[in-house]
């Protein structure tokens, strides 16, 4: 295949922790043209990194209305002022789209190898735009000369694993790649990298949408940092908070011990959405203890990590919101039948929530005979997940997400096909968790536990989970969307957030020590508003409405533990909680608000 | 959970006493599921639970209180911290870690 490469800059590996350009790639049939493009540094300051500049490149480089699998429509992998520094927790990136989805923001973060190599192209992103003619594997190069496309032929029908194998054994070391469900354009097809996922909102199906099966990078360009004597002191001081108490249960159990604990809390969503326990025996057969003794346990980190939360049974790794969504939403209690599903999740490369979620959904179809389908709740889902990934039979129809799916069957459905946005909802049941209901109904991804720890507010002293404080809860939502967004763009991993006492004043230490620019709290936490307002910014010009900031008719109608959302409540608290943005009515964003989140050098990147 | 408010038993079954369910956390550092231990107030509570799982001092237990790291809530709906706070008896403590996530 042919490749041209555009105009190619010396990496500028300056005293600032960035290199202050993009990478960009436009593919075009058998060829493709590569070119370093400035990242202004008002921009670039602004947004930090990872979600943040992700953001930022998404409103600069997707045409506005564009369908996300459309050629035009770009796949973004944003990295981060920490990244490659030995800061613990801080080999991440981000990967950005329009989601197919949900057809609004989507961003995901993954721990790799594959980010700290991304780092050595000497970009501070990547950009992909347009779409191959055949099927291709992207090798992108700090060289701009070396940049190229390869036929994918025999990578075709392959796992994540299977690919990185034999890309790796032709010496291409670092791949991030697609499964089957990803060249089928799967909705929710996730983007998999050394085995971790950017798996909400379908960036598989992006990558797949351009023929691309898989993108390898090489490179030896390094970013200096500001300070290098108290990076690496600093980071010394991390790793050992890193090993303290407010990590061990991640370290030690991971978080699939949520399952048991939220069991008896009541807010571990069963059997879609009608019940919020399992059963305390069923819910055991499934917790951390129950799976090792049935199927063996082992633990890993991240790359460079320090906590390891990473645990694995049966060598399938597993947390909290892969278990609850293969196991009690789809009333499986089997260990050995939970794994095997997030196995192939994996293996065919799609986003385990959304996964759990639409088998769910369609299993109460099938149960009310509402749908044809041969299916019940407790069945074994590996086959309707090779289903789902083939686009065979009625897996064409679930894999196109919950929402699409109730469309098709109708007859009153969509009241509990429980999506936010056309996101399926992660682990945590709104009626039993208010202020979480909130959280998921305003998040811009749609329905998230990620970009919005509302959740964390939940289960504080003096919050009556039950019933939402209409007053108070907006603000708390604000708080945790805006920690989260801080968080999401340095990049530092959120299971690090209990080691920190104040990540808005550690934040800009760190910033100020790998970039040299004069970052202070109160600046971070303007720029944490400021990224939560550019991707509610590029929703509304997508066609977001504060109509879709709502849950599905369930979740006010059908009492768990005697509660239910109160629909009006939930408005108000909708209007609320943009009126504490300082957003204009429904969610408007006028000049004014725009200038005042300090968005303007953002919206106006040419 | 339900509990007998004229008699104070609940699930142990032991009248004037709460129960304690551990999880997560908690229960790592405890080494034990459960425990029962007279009622009170969330400290005396806390206080007498410590003497029965000592490996739950300094992790999961804050003097008289719980630490940053663990979630009580009293029969598994109010997260309680305020080491004045009334348990009483026949009531079922729930003990979990505070981090959610995943």
């Amino acid at each position: 295949m042919t490749a041209s490469a555009g105009a190619s800059t010396p990496p500028r590996a300056t005293a600032t922790g960035l290199f202050g350009r993009l990478l960009l790639v436009r593919l075009d049939g058998a060829g493709l043209e590569c070119e370093h493009l400035e990242i202004p540094p008002a921009v670039a300051h602004a947004v930090i990194g990872g979600v943040g500049l992700g953001a930022a490149l998404l409103w600069r480089f997707a045409p506005p209305g564009v369908p996300p699998l459309a050629a035009e429509a770009p796949l973004c992998v944003a990295l981060s002022p920490l990244l490659g520094t030995p800061l613990t927790t801080t080999a991440k990136l981000a990967v950005i789209c329009k989601s197919p989805l949900t057809d609004r923001v989507s961003d995901g973060l993954s721990s790799s190898r594959f980010a700290l190599a991304a780092r050595r192209l000497g970009v501070d992103a990547i950009v992909i735009v347009g779409a191959c003619d055949r099927w291709s594997v992207l090798h992108l190069d700090e060289s701009l000369a070396r940049c190229r496309l390869a036929p994918a032929g025999p990578l075709l029908g392959r796992s994540p694993a299977e690919v990185g194998a034999r890309l790796g054994a032709e010496g291409h070391p670092h791949v991030a790649a697609i499964g089957l469900a990803g060249e089928r354009l799967c909705r929710y097809a996730s983007l998999t990298n050394d085995g971790r996922h950017a798996g909400r909102g379908g960036a598989g199906a992006v990558l797949g949408s351009k023929r691309l099966k898989a993108i390898t990078v090489r490179g030896d360009a390094r970013p200096e940092v500001a300070d290098p004597a108290a990076v690496r002191e600093r980071a010394r001081d991390l790793a050992a908070r890193s090993q303290g108490m407010a990590t061990d249960k991640y370290r030690r159990l991971g978080t699939a011990a949520n399952l048991e604990a939220f069991d008896r809390l009541e807010i571990l969503p069963t059997r879609n959405f009608q019940a919020a326990s399992i059963g305390r025996a069923r819910a055991k057969k499934i917790a951390p203890e129950g799976l090792g003794a049935a199927l063996g346990h082992t633990r890993e980190s991240c790359a460079g990590c320090t906590i390891g939360c990473d645990h694995r049974y049966g060598g399938t790794r597993l947390e909290y919101e892969s278990q609850f969504a293969l196991g009690p939403l789809c009333g499986v209690d089997d260990p050995a039948r939970l794994i095997a599903a997030a196995a192939a999740c994996d293996r065919l490369g799609l986003d385990t929530i959304s996964t759990g979620g639409t088998i769910a959904f369609a299993m109460e179809c099938a149960e009310r005979g509402l749908a044809p389908w041969p299916l019940r709740f407790g069945d074994d889902l590996v086959p309707w997940i090779e289903a789902i990934a083939a686009r065979d039979g009625p897996g064409d129809l679930l894999a196109e997400g919950a929402r699409r799916l109730a469309a098709h069957v109708g007859q009153g459905s969509a009241r509990f096909a429980c999506q936010v946005k056309g996101l399926e909802l992660p682990g945590y049941e709104p009626r039993t968790m208010q202020t979480n209901a909130l959280g998921l109904a305003v998040a811009a991804r749609g329905a998230d536990h990620n970009r919005s720890g509302a959740y964390q507010a939940d289960l504080q002293p003096g919050v009556d989970r039950f019933k939402a404080d209409v007053l108070a809860t907006p603000r708390r939502v604000i708080d945790t969307e805006d920690h989260a967004a801080l968080l999401d763009s340095l990049i530092l991993c959120k299971f690090l957030r209990g080691a920190i006492a104040d990540p808005w004043a550690e934040g800009a230490e760190l910033l100020r020590m790998t970039t040299g620019h004069d970052y202070d709290a109160e600046g971070l936490r303007a720029a944490a508003a400021r990224i939560v307002g550019l991707r509610h910014l590029f929703n509304r010009r997508e066609g977001w409405t504060i109509a879709e900031d709502a849950l599905p008719e369930r979740f006010y109608s059908e009492p768990i533990a005697g509660a239910v959302v109160d629909r009006d409540d939930l408005r108000s608290m909708v209007c609320g909680y943009y009126a504490a943005r300082g957003y204009g009515p429904e969610g408007a964003m006028e000049d004014s608000v725009i200038d005042s989140l300090g968005l303007r050098a953002i919206v106006e990147w040419r | 959970m339900a509990r007998d408010p004229s008699t104070g038993e609940g699930a142990a079954g032991t009248p004037g006493a709460v129960e304690v369910e551990l999880y997560g956390l908690p229960r790592l550092l405890a080494g034990a599921e459960r425990a029962t231990v007279p009622a009170g107030t969330l400290a005396e509570v806390l206080r007498a639970l410590a003497d029965a799982l000592p490996g739950l001092r300094g992790g999961a237990l804050a003097g008289d209180r719980p630490s940053e790291h663990v979630r009580v809530a009293i029969d598994g709906r109010t997260i309680v911290d305020d080491p004045a706070a009334p348990i009483p008896p026949g009531s079922v403590l729930v003990m979990v870690s505070a981090q959610a996530g995943g």
